[in-house]
């Protein structure tokens, strides 16, 4: 097991065949190409997207379908490509960066989601051609009247429904 | 902005060293052949955006009270969902520092 020290979870340990390898980057991060996804108890629906190449480097993801029930993935050739496919499968994960701004509203990337296949171990940053999704789709933040203290025991509780 | 009309097969030159060729046209999409030097970047004005986006995203901090909010909304209990199932079982394992999530997600 490698183990890599992040900004994010403190000492991460993840093995070789966890790693999902980005040929390409992701925009802004062009030389990161390798990174896991990671998961923490009672958080889910949210993936976190850590490059094992910068530990800076951790994206906070939800599926695209999380947050638009509708959404549609759709890939072109070249991305699929770049995926090492040759069509598209079911079983691709389609995940929307979430931006969290300390001063303004958290949005979701639907316009670029992030897709991963765990056939290929591949990931890529789909950037779509339409302009149906916004790259800064606003997220809900309603909050039920709770306490940050209460709110994690519910997640906790919460957990065995995903 | 400066609007020109054009016909497939014409083009624009941007300075004295970048040329747009107009190569085909339908109802909904143009496709575009540009010459351009190799010091000159020529990208699609979304993965700019996205770049900038992406940017933002890894540079904000992710506070626990705002993490269980956004997790508590999208919680997803409709079934059939894509959800990232897939993943979970090369998800790596994960100590955190933070005392609120002492179990391990193995």
């Amino acid at each position: 097991m490698a183990t890599i020290d992040t900004q994010q979870f403190g000492t991460l340990q993840y093995s070789d065949d966890a790693i999902f390898e980005f040929p390409e980057g992701i925009p802004g991060f062009e030389q990161a190409h390798h990174f896991v996804c990671v998961e923490r108890p009672g958080l889910r629906p949210i993936t976190f997207l850590q490059s094992v190449d910068d530990p800076g480097v951790c994206f906070i993801t939800l599926p695209a379908k999380a947050v638009e029930p509708e959404y549609e993935l759709d890939l072109a050739r070249e991305d699929l490509r770049v995926l090492g496919l040759a069509q598209m499968e079911e079983s691709l994960a389609c995940l929307a960066i979430v931006c969290m701004p300390q001063d303004s509203a958290p949005t979701a990337n639907l316009l670029g989601p992030v897709v991963l296949s765990r056939e290929t171990m591949r990931g890529i940053q789909a950037i779509r051609e339409d302009s149906r999704y916004s790259a800064v789709h606003p997220l809900k933040t309603n909050r039920t009247e709770s306490a940050p203290s209460a709110a994690t025991a519910k997640t906790a509780t919460g957990e065995t429904e995903c | 902005m400066l609007i020109i009309r054009r016909r497939r097969g014409e083009s624009i030159t941007v300075g004295d060293e970048v040329e747009i060729e107009i190569l085909e046209t339908s109802p909904t999409q143009v496709k575009l052949g540009i010459r351009a030097p190799k010091s000159v970047s020529v990208l699609r004005k979304e993965i700019i955006l996205t770049r900038e986006q992406n940017r933002v995203a890894s540079g904000s901090p992710a506070v626990d009270d705002k993490l269980n909010t956004l997790a508590e909304q999208y919680r997803v209990t409709e079934t059939g969902l894509e959800l990232p199932d897939p993943l979970t079982p090369v998800a790596p394992e994960v100590s955190h520092p933070s005392a609120l999530e002492p179990k391990r997600n193995s």
